[in-house]
């Protein structure tokens, strides 16, 4: 599983300075979902997806890549 | 003034605790199945009717914990947090390897020749404490690996 999906959650959120918890309470999920997602253990939906998306400003696909 | 706790650092402390709760259930649980089993031992009825009683409540309670995750007395908003969509899928993953355990006991007690028959009951004991105990287990696994580096 987390070979399929490779992602720059953590790069994103660190760039606004935002920790887990507090990107977690902006999209509505638990810090552990977050932790899973930056960790490659939990592929999100496509919902939670676009929600991290548009609490980092930015767009699914710059968010999250497919491996060559 | 009190300074509220954000929910979501509320939501980890519980999802946390749950873990370790649910672990201390499933290791009882297995301990009182194998330091006191309902079947297989003659003795006192009331003490076994005692241990079946005690051992059906457990195992219900804990595939009640297996099937809503727990928490039902917190608060709806809390409770979504714990339960969200990691919790859901750690607990379809485990509730799939206690289903497999008790197929391949259930296989087992079919095919392999044993000394005796056995009861209704005593398969249904064999069956269900191993399966129930590695569902929440596994559980717990896949919770604790979810916090690690939160």
């Amino acid at each position: 599983m987390p070979d399929r999906l490779r992602n720059c959650l953590r790069e994103y959120r660190a760039s606004l300075n935002l920790t887990q918890a507090e990107l977690a309470s902006i999209v509505g999920v638990s810090r552990k979902t977050i932790n899973t997602v930056e960790n490659g253990v939990f592929v999100p939906s496509t919902v939670l997806a676009l929600q991290l998306a548009r609490a980092l400003g930015t767009s699914v696909e710059a968010l999250f890549q497919l491996p060559d | 003034m009190v300074s509220e706790e954000p929910l979501v650092e509320v939501a980890d402390r519980a999802s946390r605790r749950r873990a370790i709760i649910v672990t201390v259930f499933a290791l009882a649980f297995l301990a009182l199945s194998l330091l006191a089993p309902p079947v297989f031992r003659a003795g006192d009825p009331i003490v076994q009717r005692m241990n079946a009683r005690m051992w059906a409540v457990s195992a219900i309670f804990l595939l009640g914990i297996l099937a809503t995750g727990g928490s039902l007395l917190s608060p709806k908003r809390l409770r979504a947090l714990v339960n969200d969509d990691v919790a859901h899928t750690n607990r379809r993953t485990a509730i799939g390897a206690g289903y497999w355990i008790a197929m391949a006991v259930a296989m087992g007690l079919y095919i392999v020749p044993t000394f005796r028959d056995f009861s209704a009951r005593e398969a249904v004991f064999l069956i269900a404490t191993p399966s129930i105990g590695v569902a929440l287990l596994a559980f717990v696994y896949l919770e604790r690996r979810a916090h690690r580096d939160a």
